[in-house]
């Protein structure tokens, strides 16, 4: 069910709804990707901060430690000396007592930025050099006799030791709370973030995924097109290649019956002639009507046939000498309708020059064969160049492509609106036979000439009021 | 005037017949030998067969055996039957095999014609141009 749905949605894109949603994907997927490698630097320096912090701590801690230690060593050899009587440990003591102060500075640096352990440092400090006071005193009363003054230095030394002690366990009390409230925190925002960037990602591999088979699908129909064009093309080009063989063949293995019957009527006629009687006369005069016609018609579509397949390569052709040549041929048909022809200057169109000549012809001779039976026929050439899109039914391919318009009119009787299409068919006539001659190939050969090169033909007239013809040439080569 | 040999071959008995009756119905009596095809047409050449070199040749394109193209080809591959006059006689107006027909060394092309009255007019021109 899912599948056809998806199937469904599938078939009903168009091209171009299907290039925008994949542009879609992938652009986001894009975004996401480096707002994802942005945030994992990020998250980086995050890291490393929250590591200093828990090492400052940690630092904290240990200097505090170190104070401690040292602390204990000074009262320890205070203690001994009391008790040995030893001022070898009375220098000691001292010694001891004189890092300490150092040792609290090295703190300073470390609580800065926290105002209570800044304040119990100072306290620290203070407490310190009463302790060093104390300890230099002592020191110097060793000399001393009288007991009493050493002990009561002693005491107050170790009160200030009882404070240092009881302040530093404060501090690393609090240093401790603060390392574990920190690497908590670290430990949160690792999660919290690392959970977002997985969403992140999810969404960009599910896009990416998407578009990848969006394309994917693409690239497999396009195949089938391709495939099926290629099929296409051969089958076309094998029906047109036969159709020529059948048209030729046809028109040359017809002919021979015809010309057959009309030679032996013919000869009955001249063979005969004072013996045969005026009606037999008149009936094989029909029957060489008919083969006469029938020949014209068999010769036309061989002339048709020969125009559908190109043969020559195309070159440079100048139009201006192509409709010289039309007209030289038709001087006798110009002449005797009194035919007057103005044309503007023409241009030079990659082409087939004697198809070029032949569409002129056919066109031409149109329009003085449908002249007005009162007024003598004046045909107008125009150019001009126009773009592709103004034409009606052009390829879509021929929209943006310059295009030669040359304009063919007359002031010959014109056809009814209807016929504006149908005057093309071959064969197709829009008059009987009595009023004029010809078998209805003629324009039928203009719109083959103009499709062999990629051109468009129309017709446009009102009854009674000329004819116009347009003729679209491509203004680039679109031969191959 | 004194009657002149034709050879014509062509598969087409009609276009024989019609041919025979144009040279009759103009009064022209020269003696014209029919062949079918081309081979025997070439039998007919053979030097040991002791005939008589034609004044002039008529011959069609497509026949059976041996057609117009070949007949001509090895006649004017031969010394001795490279002057006869040889005419086209063919249904065929296709530019490609007039070109042809020349390039092979035919002296004239005519493309039957589609009406006796025609046909009886070629006849005569042919009887006053090449004979």
């Amino acid at each position: 069910m899912k599948l056809s749905t998806f199937n469904l949605l599938n078939r009903t894109l168009s091209e171009q709804q299907l290039s925008l949603i994949t542009r879609f994907l992938l652009g986001t997927s894009l975004i996401l990707i480096i707002a994802l490698s942005y945030s994992y630097n990020e998250i980086n320096q995050e890291l490393i901060n929250y590591s200093e912090k828990v090492n400052q701590t940690q630092r904290v801690i240990s200097s505090l430690n170190e104070v401690s230690s040292a602390l204990y060593e000074s009262t320890y050899h205070a203690n001994t000396y009391l008790f040995l009587k030893d001022t070898a440990y009375i220098n000691k003591t001292l010694a001891a007592a004189k890092t300490i102060p150092a040792l609290t500075q090295k703190i300073d640096s470390l609580v800065i930025g926290n105002e209570s352990q800044q304040k119990r440092l100072e306290a620290l400090k203070v407490h310190v050099g009463e302790f060093s006071t104390y300890t230099e005193h002592l020191a110097k009363s060793v000399t001393l006799v009288n007991p009493a003054i050493v002990y009561a230095l002693y005491k107050k030394k170790n009160l200030e030791v009882d404070s240092i002690t009881k302040l530093i366990s404060e501090m690393s009390n609090v240093e401790g709370q603060l390392m574990q409230m920190r690497m908590r925190s670290r430990d949160n925002y690792k999660l919290q973030v690392f959970r977002y960037n997985w969403i992140i990602m999810l969404v960009a591999i599910v896009f990416l995924s998407s578009a990848f088979v969006l394309l994917d699908r693409e690239l497999k129909r396009n195949k089938f097109y391709r495939v099926d064009l290629e099929n296409k093309i051969e089958n076309l080009n094998r029906s047109n290649s036969e159709l020529e063989q059948f048209a030729y063949v046809a028109s040359h293995d017809l002919q021979e019956p015809l010309r057959k019957i009309r030679s032996f009527s013919d000869r009955l006629i001249s063979r005969y002639q004072e013996e045969v009687s005026g009606e037999i006369f008149q009936i094989l005069g029909k029957i060489d009507g008919s083969a006469q016609r029938m020949q014209l018609l068999i010769n036309d579509l061989l002339s048709f046939s020969r125009i559908v397949k190109t043969g020559s390569e195309a070159r440079l052709i100048n139009l201006n000498a192509s409709l010289a040549d039309a007209k030289s041929n038709l001087s006798e048909m110009i002449i005797e309708n009194k035919a007057v022809i103005h044309c503007e200057s023409l241009p030079s169109v990659e082409g087939y020059g004697s198809q070029m000549v032949q569409l002129f012809q056919n066109l031409l001779s149109n329009s003085i064969k449908y002249h007005k039976k009162d007024q003598r026929p004046v045909i107008r050439i125009t150019h001009r160049l126009v773009n592709g899109e103004i034409i009606p039914g052009v390829k879509p391919s021929h929209q943006d492509i310059q295009f030669h318009q040359i304009r063919i009119s007359d002031n010959g009787i014109g056809f009814k609106k209807e016929f504006s299409e149908k005057i093309f068919i071959i064969f197709k006539r829009l008059h009987g036979r009595n009023e004029f001659a010809g078998t209805g190939i003629g324009l039928a050969i203009c719109k083959r000439v103009v499709s062999n090169h990629n051109g468009y033909i129309f017709a446009e007239s009102t009854e009674g009021e000329g004819a116009n013809f347009y003729i679209y040439l491509p203004s680039e080569s679109l031969l191959s | 005037m004194r009657d002149k040999s034709i050879l014509m071959a062509d598969d087409d008995a009609d276009d024989r017949f019609l041919v025979q009756a144009a040279l009759e119905d103009n009064n022209l009596s020269h003696a014209v030998l029919y062949f079918e095809d081309g081979e025997q047409l070439l039998n007919y050449l053979l030097p040991e067969n002791n005939n008589e070199i034609p004044n002039l040749i008529l011959l069609d394109l497509n026949m059976p055996k041996r057609d117009g193209r070949e007949v001509l080809k090895i006649i004017r591959t031969y010394e001795k039957w490279h002057n006869i006059p040889v005419i086209i006689f063919s249904t065929s107006n296709a530019p490609d095999d007039i070109i042809t027909a020349y390039q092979l060394g035919a002296n004239c092309y005519i493309t039957k014609p589609s009406s006796y009255e025609e046909l009886k007019n070629v006849i005569l021109s042919v009887h006053k141009f090449w004979l």
